[in-house]
């Protein structure tokens, strides 16, 4: 073989992308790999890439004229919804504009394209600017392994080979398994299907609809009759001239309710309340993409391995916890992470699982799994039923209750509570639900 | 301003209606705008078809008498219609957007030192300016190009205009041409024509397309069994020529021909914007489709949600009662 | 026998497009080898295998275009030219093809290739206008090609209109490409890790003699004026039921509604 890379990329996500970035950044020689026909292509999900961490990626992304962005968060909305009516917590600051941003809504086909952009950048402007490569097109069916230490990647007849490689190759984690680092055996209830439909408006009407000022945008969460009591929850996500919009549903729940997920959220869309929101808008595009629930139970028994590393959704760093769905920015971090272990080992000449370690240590110590540990409470309680049955319908009830005057003696906010809980629940039911609650966020 | 110029396409000894669309629309661009209008036919026998073009109103007739317009050879036909537009001193040449016309109207234009703006869905003139809209992107947005050359040449797509008769007696002028193949580097060996050219397609009332959801010889005979019932040219899309199925000249499309039928059917077509692109000019569209999401709908006059194997056998029977009485 | 073969770079046109005001904007902004030239290219390949030769690609475009040169490269072809023009919004089929034949005028070719419209455009005026240009002998519009080596003559099927007319070609010559004659190679690995070593030379309008600052309004004879919506159709009738009923209410609509029968 007339040249091995100091490392293989399987999959150029977010977490992939993220990861050649930084090994272009270090002078590796490196081969990222991507099945669909450019980065982004395979890419349904667009949603919110929450905090800063892109940023440190690609310093002052903001100030190119077109970066892969829609717009950057400063609105922020979690909703409960009963039949008919809807009771929203809402946040908006100003302080959300400064730069850099908090969080921005992507349009993965775009973003992704533009993050890929960005690497070529940086192979262009390392030591090897002809010996790194981005492959679109192209399926990896197996990671190559001498022994147990992974040594390259065989993709149809063509074999690559590489000091290490790292899998970030997203939910649907079949390499991951074929290297022994995941069972192949994963418990339905850890994943989701999510659906998302983008609507196109006129650009002038969704700003003034959205109450948007130039780049700023919005991200709206739902929770209660959206899913039909399928566990999940819906979102809103306003892009430059549409919204993304859509559902996420557990998988074992809603293949217990007999539903059709389409039906779901053809039911959601009809809430009157979405149904204004969402007036006068095309659905430009529809898709489904399985998502995992954020539970830790079904991470890879491993996430390194000799001369292998798995990174992003792949390695299942994601959080679900109800107020934002976190992936984007684990797989950015894990990826960056990743690479810098890649960066280390090229150094020491050492591939092996005593230098691949350090990629667990890192991520251990970084908000990723920090989070994931002290927030799984969290995604337990989002996935309990009162969450997303009693609880919205209480607190609607109570909405109603509180909102309407009605030329009578209006009783006192406590009694109004007191009904409204009788009725979804029971003071202890919920006590029992509050402290779940305020223990696990 | 003056002339008007129009290329008139022949085929099988008839004036192509498409040409005969463009004849009709300049004629009254050309009394808007106090022009001429002039017509050319290059043909083994031209002035056949003087009586039917008279119909249409032209002050003069250009003919151009060879046998080797029998088929189109391009070196030939540029030639020939480089002689009449150098004779003529037309401001505006008008070609109806055919195969021939595309492979020679870029040369011509080249050779004129001319504008060309291909296949328009229409076009007029404005102070001097020819301004035209044509389908761009895929066929999804329509460009305004417009061009103040001495000389523009345009191709409009069939069925853009309407037929409108302006009867009339033109002057004719045969025009002197020797044409020597000898020298040249392209010789045109064979025109292989498949079954399915019988019924020239691109002029044909009622188009019965097929796609990929006839699946198979079975679904081809189906297709046949209407096409025939209806007297029919038959088309289809492009995962059907690619197939096999039905050779590759009946490609409708973007690649493929444009057709502008009173009656066109789409049988298991789901409607690709390319495919569309090459349809949408037809007046009614029936399509039959099993995916009632299938984007085909959005232009069908009327979309029947159902199974193309179920339906078309009690359709044709049904159409050949009526057809038969 | 040395191919070369026009390539172009557009929008990739199966983004969704809006208009607004006249002018157009695209949800990707991702440009893409035109699938026109795309074909050229394979077809250009496919040859080459099978007698010898050389495929060089030929690109006009901005700087960025190059990537589209890559993507010829990694398929197969052994080197390219970018002739760097940023600004395209100026230029029509005629400026490509002014450009065109200076750069043919200066280098050494058996056949050109290009695609028989592109996809942004759908013009398919290049092809036509490279030719006469250059008075090269051509065809448009083919779905095959075979070689002769003992004549070094070019038999192209093309789609005609009534038919396909199979054309000799003696070389040079030029044949502009359907996309219906074959379907262009995905590259391979080793092509994408190949392409960054092939040479790519590059040229500025003014080493090929031209002014950039009147090629635009000299040899663009036609302007683009902005865009507009393809007007929509009629909404129609959807019908839904069992077989029998679909056809009578159909044969029906047929006869009494649209009078077509
Ligand atoms: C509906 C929905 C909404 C979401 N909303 C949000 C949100 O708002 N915020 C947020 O942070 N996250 C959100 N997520 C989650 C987020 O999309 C993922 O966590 C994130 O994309 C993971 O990134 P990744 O790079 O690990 O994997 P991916 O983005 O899935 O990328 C993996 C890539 O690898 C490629 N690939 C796979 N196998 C191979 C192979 N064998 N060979 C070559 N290439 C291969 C794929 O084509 C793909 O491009 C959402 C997900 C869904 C489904
Ligand atoms: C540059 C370019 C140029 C192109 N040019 C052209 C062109 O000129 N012409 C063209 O046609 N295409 C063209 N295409 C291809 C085009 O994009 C589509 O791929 C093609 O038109 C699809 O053909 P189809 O509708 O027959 O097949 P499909 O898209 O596969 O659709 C088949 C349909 O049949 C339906 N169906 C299946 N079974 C049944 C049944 N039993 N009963 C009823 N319905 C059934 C299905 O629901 C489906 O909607 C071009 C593409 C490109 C990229
Ligand atoms: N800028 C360009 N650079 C190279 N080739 C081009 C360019 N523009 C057009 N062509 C070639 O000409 C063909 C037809 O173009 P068009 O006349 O724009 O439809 C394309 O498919 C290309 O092969």
């Amino acid at each position: 073989m007339e040249d091995k890379f100091d490392c293989i990329i399987v999959g150029g996500g977010v977490a992939g992308l993220s990861a050649a970035i930084t090994l272009a950044r270090n002078d590796m020689k490196f081969l990222l790999i991507e099945r669909g026909e450019f980065s982004g292509s395979k890419n349904v999900s667009g949603g919110v890439l929450w905090g800063e961490g892109l940023s440190k990626l690609v310093p002052n992304y903001w100030e190119e004229e077109d970066a892969g962005f829609e717009r950057f968060i400063n609105h922020r909305r979690l909703t409960f919804m009963d039949s008919d009516s809807t009771f929203s917590i809402d946040f908006k600051s100003d302080s959300f504009g400064e730069k850099p941003y908090k969080g921005v809504i992507v349009l993965r086909a775009k973003f992704d394209n533009w993050l890929s952009e960005k690497v070529e950048e940086a192979i262009g402007a390392s030591k090897y600017p002809d010996e790194s490569f981005l492959a679109p097109n192209i399926l990896v069916e197996e990671v190559l392994m001498d022994g147990d230490q992974a040594v390259g990647i065989r993709a149809g007849e063509e074999k690559f080979f590489a000091d290490s490689v790292i899998i970030a190759e997203g939910v649907n984690n079949l390499l991951t398994r074929q290297v022994g680092l995941q069972d192949d055996y994963v418990p339905a209830d850890a994943l989701a299907v999510g659906l998302k439909e983008i609507i196109k408006y006129d650009q002038t009407v969704l700003e003034d609809r959205f109450q948007l000022n130039g780049l700023s945008g919005m991200s709206n969460e739902f929770i209660g009759t959206a899913t039909q009591g399928v566990e999940g929850g819906g979102f809103l996500y306003t892009n430059k001239d549409s919204v993304s919009f859509g559902l996420v549903l557990g998988m074992i729940s809603l293949r217990d309710s007999g539903l059709k997920p389409y039906d779901i959220l053809n039911e959601f869309k009809a809430h009157p309340v979405i149904r204004d929101t969402l007036k006068g808008g095309e659905v430009v595009e529809y898709s489904a993409h399985a998502v995992s629930t954020g539970d830790m139970k079904v991470m890879p028994k491993e996430i390194y391995g000799n001369g292998v590393l798995v990174a992003g959704e792949a390695a299942n760093l994601l959080m679900n916890s109800g107020k934002a769905i976190q992936g984007m920015d684990y797989a950015l971090h894990s990826g960056v992470l990743a690479a810098e272990t890649i960066v280390e080992a090229h150094k020491s000449g050492d591939f092996t699982k005593n230098t691949m370690k350090t990629y667990r240590d890192k991520l251990e110590k970084s908000f990723v799994l920090q989070d994931m540990k002290n927030f799984q409470g969290a995604v337990e309680f989002l996935h309990s039923k009162q969450m997303f049955e009693s609880v919205p319908g209480l607190v609607c009830d109570f909405g109603k209750q509180f909102f309407s005057i009605k030329n009578e003696p209006t009783p006192k906010t406590r009694h109004m509570l007191s009904k409204s809980v009788k009725k979804h629940s029971s003071y202890w039911q919920l006590l029992k639900l509050g402290i779940k609650g305020a223990r696990s966020l | 301003m003056s002339k008007i110029l129009v290329h008139i396409a022949t085929s099988e000894g008839k004036i192509k209606r498409s040409s005969l669309e463009v004849m009709s629309y300049c004629k009254t661009l050309a009394d808007k705008n106090s022009m001429t209008l002039e017509a050319v036919v290059l043909d083994p026998d031209p002035a056949k078809y003087t009586d039917q073009l008279n119909t249409y109103g032209p002050d003069k007739v250009y003919q151009v008498k060879h046998p080797i317009f029998k088929n189109h050879l391009n070196a030939a036909v540029i030639e020939a219609l480089s002689k009449v537009i150098d004779q003529s001193g037309p401001r505006l040449c008008a070609f109806a957007s055919t195969e021939s016309a595309k492979e020679v109207i870029g040369a011509l234009a080249a050779r004129h030192d001319a504008a060309a703006i291909p296949d328009v869905a229409g076009f007029t003139i404005n102070n001097g300016s020819v301004d035209a809209e044509r389908p761009v992107m895929a066929a999804k947005v329509l460009s305004k190009t417009s061009s103040s050359s001495e000389l523009v040449l345009v191709s409009v797509r069939s069925g853009s205009y309407d037929l409108a008769e302006n009867p009339g007696n033109a002057e004719t002028v045969a025009v002197d041409f020797d044409f020597d193949e000898s020298g040249l580097r392209a010789v045109l060996k064979e025109v292989l024509s498949s079954a399915g050219d019988k019924v020239d397609l691109s002029e044909a009332e009622v188009v019965v397309a097929a796609g990929r959801g006839i699946k198979d010889e079975n679904g081809r005979k189906l297709v046949e069994e209407l096409a025939e019932t209806l007297g029919a040219a038959i088309g289809a899309s492009r995962a059907v020529t690619e197939s096999g199925l039905f050779p590759a000249t009946l490609q409708i499309g973007q690649t493929g021909k444009v057709v502008s039928p009173q009656l066109y059917f789409a049988i298991g077509i789901s409607g690709a914007i390319q495919h569309v692109a090459g349809m949408a000019n037809s007046k009614v569209i029936v399509a039959i489709n099993k995916d009632p999401d299938a984007p085909i709908f959005q232009y069908a006059t009327y979309g029947l949600v159902g199974d193309l194997f179920k339906i078309l056998p009690p359709l044709t029977e049904e159409l050949r009662k009526i057809k038969g009485a | 026998m040395k191919f070369s073969v026009c390539i172009k770079q557009v929008p990739d046109v199966s983004a969704p497009i809006s208009i607004k005001d006249g002018t157009l904007t695209q949800d990707s902004d991702r440009m893409v080898l035109d699938a026109y030239s795309a074909s050229a290219v394979e077809e250009a390949l496919v040859l080459i295998d099978k007698h010898g030769g050389e495929v060089q690609v030929v690109l006009v475009g901005p700087e960025k275009a190059k990537e589209t040169i890559r993507k010829a490269l990694a398929m197969g072809a052994a080197s390219g030219v970018h002739i760097v023009v940023d600004d395209v919004s100026g230029l029509d089929s005629g400026a490509y093809a002014e450009i065109l034949a200076a750069w043919h005028k200066k280098s050494d070719y058996d056949i050109i290739l290009t695609g028989k419209q592109s996809q942004d455009t759908d013009a398919g005026l290049t092809g036509g206008m490279l030719a006469w240009k250059l008075e090269l002998p051509y065809a448009a519009n083919a779905v095959g090609l075979t070689y002769d080596n003992e004549g070094g003559k070019l038999t192209v099927t093309r789609q005609g209109d009534s038919g396909q007319e199979m054309i000799e070609l003696t070389s040079p010559c030029l044949v502009t490409c359907s996309n219906d004659m074959n379907e262009p190679r995905i590259p391979s690995l080793k092509g994408i890790m190949q392409s960054k070593r092939k040479k790519v030379e590059t040229l500025q309008l003014g080493d090929l003699g031209l002014d950039p600052d009147t090629l635009s309004s000299k040899t663009s004879k036609t302007k683009g004026q902005g865009y507009k919506e393809v007007p929509g159709r009629e909404p129609g009738k959807k019908l839904e039921g069992d077989p029998e009923e679909l056809v009578t209410e159909l044969v029906g609509l047929l006869e009494n509604e649209a009078k077509v029968l």
